[in-house]
């Protein structure tokens, strides 16, 4: 944890925090409108669906799989000394989707990881309050 | 049911600041000030005649009201809109829509932008650094942990999707860098016209695309747009004033404007854009479709910004984008002209290029391409009628118009 020099998000006490409090806990959590009962993300206060702003936080599955990614080979701070890694952006198995970096995979070899490949996410300690997912390849 | 503005206005000159490229001697303001000199030398107007601004770029906080400062000059209507590099094509529309409703006659839309020198000077002296991200940004929470640096980060997860869902190889996007490398080999102001304006200028092969440095897979850096200096500018005019000016008017037949998302974290669908509403809009008001149209002007940021753009605009079916580069079509000398200027890929790309696109085409539609200073025997077309399109932000925004020739 101590050595986690990636940048590490702010909680937003007024509508993120169930988000950051379950990823602390191993919970992927995501907002659900109780109006038209749809998950989006990233988390807002009034619904992209409906526009309610009818808005509870429900944990979701952690199930997802990949919609596309690219191979990062330029990049700043913590991140540099990763080069290359992979990022993408995963449905998740409620609906909504979510850009993350790959766990479980080649970036040295872009052809081998495959849009579709079944994911499951996982959160890594980077500081007392914040955990970050991310997402692993299972398939 | 509204009036169509359609033909309600004209651009009547185009100019460039007075050096394009890598110009450290100049702010993003004075490149503003040379553009529009020039702009309006072009249509014989002065600048205090200048009754509208349309800007959103070099002039932190107040942009439009600050160019208008710096030129001296107090417009009746100033326009900021921001949303990314397509902003000035839209601002034709915003520009024709006011002077179909008799608020001025005479606007400039302009840019001006110190794209590489500029980043240079930043920290200086008193100067800014780009300002921080409020941390509780959703991009702050939930984009900034993971690592992306900057739009060729992103736009590579789309094309990797849109070659994943149609099966299109990353040659057919090489391809487009191919062709474009040659339009802006007539270009003597591109920046990659010749070994003798860049040393990596002059043609290239898609053995040369393929093989430059991998930036962002499947984004190589050739499939990647340049970073420079720039400024341009183009004047619109109302139909009567146009009639009375010393170029061919070039007409507004149709315009429109769309978006999708914002940022790519709400990018629904990687493989549109919003091109396919913003044009849709723009042949109706024109009473023209994609088979009317003799040239295109299509931001290409990156190949994949090109490549998708041209399907979206009705030019190819779906999913074969890339092709209209393909054949010789696209080509100098084809019978298709796209991205005649050398595009953003190897003409210049200050950051934002929406504005290059108009001046190009306003260029070819009033046959000044090879006047003496703006161009060399061999680029002007023959074409009548051209779709432009700029594209902004992360695939967000789009503007789009349809211009014709006078006739």
């Amino acid at each position: 944890m101590a050595d986690y020099n990636k940048p590490i998000p702010e909680a937003d006490p007024y509508v993120t925090q169930p988000f950051w409090d379950g990823a602390k806990d191993g919970k992927l959590m995501l907002p659900r409108c109780t109006d038209c009962s749809k998950v989006h993300f990233y988390p807002r206060i009034i619904c992209p669906h409906c526009q309610s702003f009818n808005i509870e936080w429900v944990e979701a599955s952690g199930n997802g799989t990949i919609h596309t990614f690219a191979v990062q080979q330029r990049a700043f701070g913590g991140w540099a000394e990763e080069v290359p890694f992979t990022t993408a952006f995963i449905d998740m198995a409620e609906g909504a989707r979510m850009l993350t970096v790959l766990r479980g995979v080649d970036s040295t070899n872009p052809q081998s990881i495959k849009i579709g490949s079944k994911v499951k996410v996982e959160f890594e300690k980077a500081s007392d309050d914040i955990s970050v997912p991310f997402w692993r390849v299972v398939e | 049911m509204p009036n169509n503005p359609s033909m309600a206005a004209a651009l009547v000159g185009a100019g460039e600041s007075d050096k394009i490229g890598f110009v450290p001697e100049k702010t993003s303001l004075m490149l503003h000030a040379e553009a529009i000199k020039n702009a309006a030398a072009d249509a014989g107007i002065h600048i205090r005649d200048i009754e509208a601004v349309f800007s959103a770029g070099g002039v932190p906080g107040m942009q439009s009201p600050g160019l208008a400062e710096y030129l001296g000059i107090k417009p009746k209507w100033f326009d900021s809109t921001t949303v990314g590099g397509s902003a000035f094509v839209m601002y034709v529309h915003h520009a024709l829509a006011a002077i179909n409703a008799g608020i001025f006659d005479i606007a400039v839309i302009s840019h001006g932008e110190s794209g590489y020198s500029g980043g240079r000077r930043a920290g200086k002296g008193t100067g800014q650094t780009r300002g921080q991200l409020d941390p509780w940004a959703p991009a702050s929470q939930f984009e900034a942990p993971y690592g992306l640096a900057g739009a060729p980060s992103s736009y590579s997860h789309a094309m990797n999707r849109y070659m994943h869902q149609f099966g299109v190889s990353k040659e057919a996007f090489a391809q487009i860098a191919v062709v474009t490398r040659e339009w802006a080999g007539l270009n003597p102001k591109a920046v990659m016209h010749s070994k003798e304006t860049n040393p990596n200028g002059g043609p290239i092969t898609i053995e040369d695309v393929l093989n430059s440095r991998v930036i962002s897979w499947p984004l190589n850096l050739l499939d990647v747009c340049l970073v420079t200096d720039h400024g341009g500018a183009v004047i619109v005019a109302s139909a009567a004033v146009a009639k009375s000016l010393r170029r061919k008017p070039v007409w507004v037949a149709g315009a429109g404007e769309a978006m999708s998302h914002s940022s790519m974290l709400a990018m629904d669908d990687f493989t549109r854009t919003s091109a396919s509403v913003s044009s849709a809009r723009a042949y109706k008001m024109a009473g023209l479709g994609p088979r009317d149209m003799e040239m295109a002007m299509i931001y290409d940021s990156f190949t994949y910004t090109a490549g998708v753009t041209a399907e979206m605009l009705g030019l190819r079916p779906r999913g074969e984008g890339p092709t209209l580069w393909a054949g010789d079509d696209a080509r100098p000398g084809g019978k298709f002209p796209v991205n005649t200027n050398g595009g953003g890929l190897s003409f210049s790309h200050s950051g934002m290029y929406g504005m290059m696109l108009l001046v190009e085409a306003q260029r070819q539609l009033a046959g000044t391409a090879e006047e003496p200073g703006i161009g060399l025997p061999g680029r002007q077309t023959n074409a009548k009628v051209a779709v432009v399109n700029g594209t902004g932000g992360s695939l967000s925004t789009t503007g789009t118009v349809v211009l014709t020739a006078d006739s």
